[in-house]
């Protein structure tokens, strides 16, 4: 992707022609405007939209099929920040990074501006009207052919699947295929046979012992963020926490937070589990896991003792089922059920969810050329199936190919009649993510481009002919839905405010796939296969299965296990490595049967010793200039094969290992994995806490432990108020308690529990959503690398993450992720993952040395950092021992410069509170001081004081684990005042005399025999 | 002649002087006129004059190119990682500051120091003071993210009433750097006027006789002129001996202030102003040596004045030598393990060539100079001043990059390599430096005139008169050289 | 109106110095191609005053560091890194540098107002031998005296005599 960043996209003028033409196609569908006008729900409900003042819609997640509730932030009305809604029974106000980056999907720069279909060969652009006529006519024209048409659609919740269902049957049309890729099938199936329904409830709080046989529960694993809410929740018990082991052949995020890890090989599951269960033989199990026997034996006896607890599965083999089917055995058996595993408080959102069984043999059907239409919404075959189907060849012999995707992804760049859809901030929709509850989209705003939703396209075909118009007499979608809510217009409109509402949405009249449409083809066992290597491809905790690698945000947050960005690796073990003299960043070929990927090397003490894994999601040919080009895609090496529920297995090959002469950097922010007895994280095992309180528990150099100062004031203040500082100073100026504007009465501080951050990373992007972080890393923002050449990209470093290479991101937030232990490549290693950011330290290192006084001390504590002040002398960041702060080397904010970050229309996601900032400044966290000034503002306003915990920063709200609290630390009715005063609470470099605002509460161990 | 005739017995008398007696004798110089002669005459250009200044002009031209593309572009065309945020430019700030010293040391400490062997060399290294100073003042500016804005350093009245922090170590160094380098150029300017006026009277061509004219003041040699001369000459170097001391301190204040490991110690102001003071000499043997031998000098610059100046410098080398041994011993001795960790990275770690790339060229090859043969050799006193510019480039670098490459917080270790845009930077500095320099040697004496008059014998009519008053011999005893003003 | 007068030697200047001042003649410039102590000491001229120039140009120096730094930081109280807001003793470095700077000037002031220079004129009493070889003595006389001078001079070994108007 060379093109200079800023010269894509539609400038300002050209989008306000947009919204014109979107205007007047609207009005053809239904007046859409108008509707949107009439019915602006608030959640605070001023009398009219101000200018400058944001408002609030509540609206439904679509990026995975969870469906977690949103309120989307609009200002002037473009949405410029996503939250969870507090509301929502799923996420409970929580949102995850990838929630958080829709909005770059809906900004997306490389989204179909308009319709287009297939002229001599390349797609160009058509009207509505056209496109709607073209499919019209296809369909119509494809007569018995309607039989074999096939319509993939996403996995999604909600009346869509319904109504399309329903049009579908209209043309004689078969019912559409609803394809996730991250959706474990095996676990599901499992769990419709032995508790009747796909996703029960799950209440780690009830636990006290946790076993994941290979369940990422705090990633792709079903509804990550409800998982991990009540994972923290039960984590944070503390003393009572349950104890959490992990067994899989790699330990992946959800694995480095448990207290054990049994590093098995992978298809010895099954064995291990019937082990531990009791029903087989323990020896035979070690030996075919590879792991200790005494180890599986204590496990047994853990899990025969502890009562009650929580088993889970999410193994990726091809005995994937079977491993599910002795998991809920096990749980049965173990009297789980309905404590920790609670049918009655399913998800619903995977009820209906198809298997991918039914798009390998679409893809096999039109493979032999009986497929006359094919039309893909949301899914993109090409890339997410095995290189080893074939797709592409596939789809060659369909002669007409529709996509609804608004991105110019693999398949749909091969198809003839692309109809983009509406993004889900632009539409109107709704979602069951929980039994009983409808959760309801609808757009926050008006389209950016030239798009229309699918479910609107579609009417349009049926009533653009007078045979089929009377089938769907709704005028658009959306007077679809409210015709079938219970309660009609008035309860929907009145529902919308919240986003929620009793009752359930149209269930899909096509049959909820239960069992293979074709049974699935055996593969051959892993023990009989060529290769010393398994080879386990996993979905990366961060894109998925790849439909989020178009969003520079999520290519720019590092994966939280590995923290490296904008680049494919291939995780192997140390031992593995040295034996094979390979270093971090060689490149290495993993050559399966199915084919080959090479990519470099990572060394990584959380994988066997004769394992080497691979995150799925990069590697893509297409989807846009962030995805294009960058990684490999482990799918590659992939065989096509299946478990019994025609899940997609991911652990099914073995490979050879083979080191390549050449070798490049890896794309890391990880500078050392070891704490080198620095105390940055800590931890305290359960003995200790029940113990009396030590001095302390990690000794370091230098260490000088004392009390906090009272409600953490900082000292600045004092001195400011003469009490420490020159008692002759007269003028104080606000910093003086008795100024008017009393701000010296406050210190903003932030607590950080590290017993519940799970290091999931939500929070980094959450602040790039709030604080305009620009990205880095994209191939074309990297530096000179030649004199004075022609800017056209050559003797540019034009390598992905060139910038993070040079250790250039912007992350005001980073999550530190440290191992204790393990040096000698055991499996037995701690993982301690510190959110780290800004300290807003009492006596800040950064502030007198900064010539200019653009940083400085403000009366309420806060380090103010003044960017239009900031010469850039960077003197402050050398004085900063957290090195928190981070400065704009290139024009990350100017459009006439390549390195431009915000490429039209990113940059209407802007926030507008915040400045961008130029080139030459430095930057850093600050407390989200935008938020603590609008607080106080809207309190001064209804002429109250602050309440105490009434508003919060970026990163504490968007948390999934809740280990982020943020408050004034000087007011004791703010929840951060306690948990500073909390045992655990330790400040990072305390023998810097540097008081911090920030107080790091110690996780707490779980020791093999230290619990109950 | 007679004249003539007593140095010539007084060099045979001792053909490998006692050294230390720095006898700044000048055997060849027989009287004042042949001064002028000599000094006047060594002004005319000459073609290889005219390729050196070319070729440092371009090497100018191309770093000023690199920097303006540097700004276009921003800071990150250059080789910083973070959080190495201070790189090549500010290790070349340090370097520049610190080549001045020297100058102001030769023209002023030694000056009050009575030390004779600086008459013949300090013109040369006042004027080497003031353009290192204008390089490296270019350097903070070159440094800054928004150079446009550099001026927000100086406390100027504004409307905003917004003044800069006078507690940030940078402000100090504004102030330092910009009085260092007015106070020295004042020093550099006031000592040509005689000069001045001198080739004002042998000038012949009138138009330089008109520039000269205006720029010697009307200086006439009144005996009044001479004695309010000495007295401000005095002051001006009792004012610059505590400033040349401060100067070095202030920059070493840039990191001692700061609180990282290997920059914050109580040892970095003397440290750094011996180290500054011993690259300057490196600079001055790197500059008149070769004056010497194309201007055909060496019977001005004698083999004594450079033995002499090689002590001071095997002096400062032994001194600074010992501060670095002194680092490693406190980084021990404090049980720190931030600061053991950094120094073990420093010398045996990531860093171990650039450190010891320091250690050899400033600690070890210096000791050389222990060797009289040596110091009285003018090539090995090049050579070696050569490893010394070197080695104290690197000094620097040790100081700056070790320590931001390996802070406090481990997770944000990380490497640092210069880009091209720092080298030729760099390279354009010298080429800026050298480019001003020798347009000086070539228009304004780089040999005090004057003053050198003071150690050349007046001619006497009658040896024996007033011989209570007058040193008939016209000689000065070593390291009692005639002082205007110091009777006074 | 006067004699100007070149010697070859610095003996002979001496002489002639001290034979006019014996005549009463004390109103003579010398020049001399650089500064002798023998000149001095028969010229006995009284102490420079430059050095107050110094004491006061310095004085006044840092008291106008100390001051600006102090009343800055009062005027717009910020708190940077938990310090007081006026720390005089990090001034101090701003006070010195000043007082450097502003007495170094001074002093050179000092000496240009003290010696009269710039001379915008040189052409009466002064000859360019005078900053090449020769010393030189000018005595601005009424032509009464100038027999006198002259034949004083020329005793005194003068290389040349020569009278002004």
């Amino acid at each position: 992707m060379t093109e200079p960043a800023g010269s894509a996209g539609v400038k300002r003028r050209d989008f306000l022609k947009v919204l014109g033409a979107a205007g007047a196609v609207t009005t053809t569908v239904g007046c859409f405007q108008e509707d949107v006008e009439k019915l602006i729900p608030y959640l605070v409900s001023p009398d009219d939209t101000v200018p400058g003042v944001s408002t609030y819609f509540a609206t439904t997640c679509r990026e995975c099929a969870a469906g977690c509730g949103l309120i989307a932030e609009t200002r002037d009305g473009r949405a410029i920040k996503l939250e969870g809604n507090p509301v929502h029974p799923v996420n409970h106000g929580a949102l995850c990074a990838r929630g958080q980056a829709s909005l770059q999907g809906l900004y997306n720069p490389d989204r179909y501006r308009h319709p287009m279909a297939r002229k001599n060969g390349k797609l160009e652009r058509i009207t509505w009207d056209e496109g709607i006529k073209t499919l019209r006519d296809r369909i119509s024209g494809l007569g018995a052919g309607a039989a074999n048409a096939v319509f993939v659609n996403q996995h999604e919740t909600g009346s869509f699947p319904a109504f399309l269902d329903q049009w579908l049957a209209g043309y004689g049309m078969p019912a559409h295929i609803a394809y996730d890729g991250e959706a474990p099938h095996a676990v599901m199936q499992a769990n419709r046979q032995s508790y009747g329904s796909a996703w029960p409830g799950l209440d780690f709080t009830a636990a006290k012992l946790i076993v994941a046989v290979g369940a990422d529960f705090l990633e792709m694993w079903g509804s990550s963020v409800a998982q991990q809410l009540s994972f923290a929740d039960a984590r944070a018990k503390l003393a009572d926490a349950p104890r959490f082991v992990y067994i899989g052949p790699r330990r992946s995020l959800t694995g480095l937070n448990a207290d054990e890890w049994v590093a098995c090989k992978p298809g010895s599951e099954l064995a291990i589990v019937n082990a531990l269960a009791g029903k087989g033989d323990l020896a035979a199990a070690a030996t075919a896991g590879g792991v200790d026997q005494a180890v599986l034996q204590r496990l047994a006896g853990e899990i025969a003792s502890t009562k009650p607890s929580l088993v889970l599965s999410g193994v990726t083999t091809a005995n994937a089922l079977d491993v599910a089917l002795a998991v809920n055995a096990l749980n049965v058996a173990a009297g789980n059920v309905g404590v920790t595993i609670k049918p009655a408080e399913a998800l619903t959102s995977f009820d209906r969810v198809g298997s991918p069984n039914d798009l390998r043999d679409a893809v096999q059907r039109m493979a032999s050329g009986a497929v006359q239409l094919a039309m893909f919404r949301g899914v993109n075959p090409v890339y997410v199936l095995p290189k080893s189907l074939r797709v592409a060849e596939a789809l060659a012999k369909v002669p007409f190919k529709v996509s609804f995707s608004p991105y110019p992804d693999e398949t749909t760049e091969l198809c003839d009649l692309v109809l983009p859809d509406d993004h889900f901030l632009e539409s109107w929709g709704d979602a069951e993510s929980v039994r009983g509850s409808v959760s309801l989209q609808q757009p926050a705003m008006d389209r950016v481009f030239d798009t229309r939703a699918t479910a609107d396209v579609l009417i349009g075909v049926t009533k653009g002919d007078p045979a089929t118009a009377s089938r769907i007499p709704a005028a658009d979608y959306r007077s679809w839905l409210i015709g079938r809510f219970p309660g009609g217009a008035q309860a929907f409109g009145a529902a919308l405010a919240r986003g929620m509402a009793p009752g359930s949405p149209a269930q899909s009249t096509g049959a909820s796939r239960t069992v293979a449409a074709a049974p699935a083809p055996a593969p051959a066992p892993l023990e009989g296969q060529q290769g010393d290597f398994y080879f386990l491809a996993y979905p990366s905790p961060v894109l998925g299965d790849g439909r989020a690698t178009n969003k520079p945000w999520l290519q720019e947050l590092p994966d939280p296990v590995t923290k490296i960005a904008w680049q494919s690796w291939i995780e192997i073990h140390p031992t593995t490595a040295a034996r094979l003299g390979i270093e971090n960043g060689d490149h290495i070929t993993v050559t399966t049967a199915a084919g080959a990927v090479t990519a470099p090397a990572y060394i990584f003490m959380g994988v066997r010793q004769d394992v080497v894994a691979m995150a799925t999601g990069r590697g893509h040919t297409g989807y846009g200039r962030y995805a294009q080009n960058v990684g490999v895609n482990p799918l590659d090496a992939l065989p096509v094969a299946h478990d019994a529920s025609g899940g997609l297995a991911l652990a099914t090959v073995k490979a050879r290992v083979a080191k390549t002469a050449d070798s490049s950097p890896l794309v890391t922010t990880e500078g050392s994995a070891r704490q080198h007895a620095r105390g940055i994280g800590r931890a305290i095992t359960v003995a200790e806490l029940n113990g009396p309180e030590e001095e302390e528990v990690e000794h370091f150099a230098g260490d000088n432990k004392h009390d906090f100062l009272p409600g953490l004031r900082s000292p600045v203040a004092n001195d400011a108020q003469g009490v420490l500082g020159n008692p002759k100073s007269k003028d104080k100026g606000m910093y003086d308690p008795e100024h008017w504007s009393g701000m010296a009465k406050r210190r903003w501080a932030m607590a950080i529990d590290l017993a519940r951050c799970t290091g999931c990373s939500a929070c980094v992007t959450a602040c790039y959503a709030e604080n305009n972080i620009p990205t880095v890393g994209a191939p074309w923002q990297g530096r000179s690398l030649r004199p004075f050449h022609s800017g056209d990209g050559n003797g540019w470093d034009t390598r992905p993450g060139a910038n993070i290479l040079k250790g250039r991101e912007m992350q005001w937030i980073r999550i530190e992720r440290y191992y204790e232990g393990g040096e000698d490549g055991s499996s037995d290693f701690d993982t301690r993952f510190v959110p780290m950011m800004c300290q807003h330290c009492g006596n800040a290192p950064c502030e007198p040395v900064c010539p200019v006084y653009a940083t400085y001390h403000s009366p309420d504590g806060l380090n103010v950092q003044v960017y239009n002040r900031c010469v850039g002398t960077r003197y402050c960041s050398n004085g900063c021992p957290y090195k928190v702060r981070y400065f704009n080397w290139h024009g990350y904010g100017e459009p006439a410069r390549r390195q431009y970050a915000f490429p039209e229309p990113l940059n209407w996601q802007l926030n507008p509170d915040v400045t961008v900032r130029g080139k030459g400044v430095m930057e850093k966290c600050s407390f989200c001081v935008q938020r603590i000034r609008e607080a106080e503002h809207r309190a001064k306003l209804e002429g109250r004081e602050l309440v105490a915990d009434e508003f919060t920063t970026s990163c504490a709200q968007a948390c999934p684990s809740r280990a982020i609290t943020f408050g004034d630390a000087a007011d004791e009715k703010w929840s951060v005042a306690r948990l500073a005063e909390d045992r655990r609470a330790y400040h990072v470099f305390e023998e810097l005399n540097t008081f911090t605002a920030v107080v790091y509460l110690k996780k707490v161990n779980h020791p093999a025999g230290g619990a109950r | 002649m007679a004249a003539t005739a007593r140095p010539k017995t007084m060099a045979e008398l001792s053909p490998r002087p006692n050294v230390a007696s720095a006898n700044q004798q000048l055997p060849g110089v027989i009287d004042y006129e042949q001064v002028d002669r000599d000094i006047g005459g060594s002004l005319s250009p000459t073609a290889g004059w005219f390729g050196a200044l070319a070729v440092a002009i371009v090497l100018f031209l191309w770093g000023a190119g690199a920097w303006t593309y540097q700004i276009y572009w921003g800071l990150g065309n250059a080789g910083y990682n973070p959080p190495v945020m201070w790189g090549v430019y500010i290790i070349s700030f340090v370097f520049w500051v610190g080549i001045g010293h020297a100058g102001t040391l030769i023209s002023a400490i030694l000056y009050l120091f009575r030390a004779g062997f600086r008459t013949t060399i300090y013109r040369c290294a006042e004027a080497m003071t003031v353009f290192a100073v204008m390089t490296a003042g270019l350097f903070p500016i070159i440094h800054i993210g928004r150079p446009w804005k550099f001026f927000w350093l100086i406390p100027y009245p504004n409307w905003r009433l917004i003044w800069p922090n006078f507690k940030s170590p940078l402000v100090w160094d504004v102030f330092a750097i910009s009085t260092y380098l007015t106070v020295s150029a004042t020093f550099l300017y006031v000592g040509l006027v005689p000069d001045i006026a001198v080739l004002r009277d042998r000038a012949t061509n009138p138009v330089r006789k008109r520039i000269l004219a205006v720029m010697s003041l009307g200086w006439r040699n009144s005996e009044k002129e001479w004695r309010h001369f000495a007295r401000m000459y005095l002051f001006l170097a009792a004012f610059s001996t505590p400033l040349v001391l401060s100067v070095h301190s202030v920059v070493s204040f840039d990191f001692a202030m700061a609180i990282n490991p290997g920059w914050h110690t109580t040892i970095f102001p003397p440290y750094f102003v011996a180290g500054a003071i011993f690259s300057g000499i490196g600079m001055v043997f790197t500059i008149i040596i070769p004056i010497r031998k194309f201007f055909r000098l060496q019977h001005y610059v004698t083999i004594n004045h450079l033995d002499a100046a090689a002590k001071l410098c095997l002096f400062t080398s032994l001194v600074v030598g010992c501060a670095y041994l002194v680092e490693f011993w406190v980084a021990w001795y404090s049980a720190n393990r931030f600061e053991q960790q950094y120094f073990w990275n420093r010398v045996f770690g990531e860093w171990w060539w650039a450190a010891w790339i320091m250690l050899t060229c400033n600690m070890v090859f210096p000791l050389s100079l222990f060797s009289q043969r040596l110091r009285r050799n003018p090539t090995w006193l090049f050579i070696l001043s050569i490893f010394i510019n070197l080695g104290m480039w690197f000094e620097r670098f040790v100081i700056i990059v070790p320590t931001l490459s390996h802070e406090f917080e481990p997770w944000q270790w990380n490497h640092y390599a210069p880009s091209w845009v720092d080298i030729s930077i760099l390279v354009g500095s010298f080429g800026w430096f050298f480019m001003w320099f020798l347009l000086f040697i070539k228009q304004l004496p780089v040999i005090a005139i004057a003053e050198v008059k003071e150690i050349v014998p007046p001619k006497l009519r009658s040896p024996h008169v007033h011989e209570d008053a007058i040193d008939v011999t016209g000689r000065h005893q070593a390291y009692e050289p005639d002082t205007p003003g110091e009777f006074d | 109106m006067g004699i100007v007068a070149a010697f070859r030697e610095l003996d002979a200047t001496v002489d002639a110095i001290e034979d006019l001042k014996r005549q009463k003649i004390t109103d003579m410039t010398v020049y001399t191609p650089t500064p002798r102590h023998e000149i001095e000491q028969v010229v006995d001229p009284p102490t420079s005053p430059v050095r107050r120039f110094t004491l006061i140009g310095g004085f006044c120096g840092a008291c106008f560091g100390y001051w600006i730094a102090i009343w800055t930081s009062d005027y717009w109280p910020l708190v940077v890194g938990g310090k007081a807001i006026a720390t005089w003793i990090p001034f101090t470095i701003i006070g010195f540098e000043l007082m450097v700077l502003i007495g170094a000037l001074s002093t050179v002031a000092g000496m240009f107002i003290n010696s009269r220079v710039p001379k915008i004129t040189m052409t009466v009493g002064w000859d360019p031998r005078f900053t090449h070889g020769h010393y030189g003595i000018w005595v601005p006389g009424t032509p009464d005296r100038a027999r006198v001078i002259e034949e004083t001079l020329r005793r005194h070994g003068a290389e040349d005599v020569r009278h002004e108007d």
